[in-house]
């Protein structure tokens, strides 16, 4: 039980060391790109953890379970957190120049497609955790309409804000709004509906256990 | 009906599960095909099911839907959205 609860304290304080690289680390590291290393090593314990928990015995006790449709919600809640946090924590670098001449926004980019990219394959290796099992039933597809209506209110009105600052800004004041950068802000506009939706999905399962 | 509210429709499936041979709710939820966290959830009394898995739910227990399902008196009888 103490090894186990090492392990898991190990594996928490990779993940934040790796979030950490991924977020405020320096750009490079001894010549390596510490956005790089910190994606893998989080995608790493990412999947160590997911492997422990598909190896633990399930519980006795019939009170205390997670759906599938809740660990989805959790995971795509924390993918969804970090790849927000790191998009905002580096999005000057799409105030300079467009996407064919500026690598370090490509390098951006690139970090946060592999992070979706990850999330996807994290998320279909979970699903073999109920094979043979009911993954969705009625009440997780109630439960996702719920949330979707959350996810579209909250990309309304981040586009409405966004729209009402590049309207009524002074233009001295719109230096950073780029072409390459509203595009991007768009994108971000997806991905806070995105995290809406698993964060309300989150709570209404949270909800519906307690 | 929202998931994680308090619903008007009582039920008998916990007693029903233990009169037939202390059925498991992982049985049930397969037999009905949903997820036992479904079943956790109607017996808390914080999920009203659909027409139809009432109907899968008495099918399994050889009974009719009333004999499942039922109308809770104390429970605000005003319609809900």
């Amino acid at each position: 039980m103490a090894i186990r609860n090492a392990a898991w304290i190990g594996l928490l304080a990779v993940a934040g060391l790796a979030t950490w690289l991924l977020v405020a680390g320096p750009d490079r590291l001894l010549g390596i790109d510490t956005g790089n290393a910190g994606m893998v090593l989080l995608i790493t314990t990412t999947w160590a953890a997911l492997y422990a928990i598909s190896r633990m015995p399930r519980e006795g006790g019939e009170q205390a379970v997670v759906s599938p449709g809740e660990w989805k919600a959790w995971i795509g809640l924390g993918f969804m957190v970090v790849a927000i946090t790191y998009f905002l924590a580096h999005v000057q670098v799409f105030a300079a120049a467009g996407p064919f001449d500026n690598p370090d926004a490509n390098r951006i980019g690139r970090n946060l497609v592999m992070l979706l990219i990850a999330w996807t394959i994290l998320s279909s290796v979970l699903r073999s955790r109920w094979q043979g099992e009911v993954e969705e039933d009625e009440r997780d597809r109630q439960i996702t309409r719920q949330a979707s209506g959350w996810g579209y209110g909250a990309m309304t009105s981040y586009v409405v804000a966004l729209a009402l600052v590049l309207g009524f800004s002074p233009a001295d004041r719109l230096e950073w709004a780029t072409h390459f950068m509203i595009g991007n802000l768009l994108v971000l506009s997806l991905m806070v509906a995105c995290l809406f939706e698993h964060a309300a999905k989150a709570v209404l399962y949270l909800r519906d256990r307690s | 009906m929202k998931p994680g509210s308090a619903t008007p429709i009582g039920n008998e499936i916990r007693r029903l599960r233990f009169e037939h041979g202390e059925m498991t709710q992982q049985a049930l939820a397969a037999a009905c095909g949903v997820t036992r966290q479904t079943i956790l959830a109607l017996e808390a009394g914080r999920y009203a099911p659909s027409l139809e898995l009432a109907f899968r739910i008495a099918r399994t227990f050889g009974v009719g839907v009333e004999q499942v399902f039922h109308w809770k008196a104390a429970v605000d009888d005003a319609p809900r959205s």
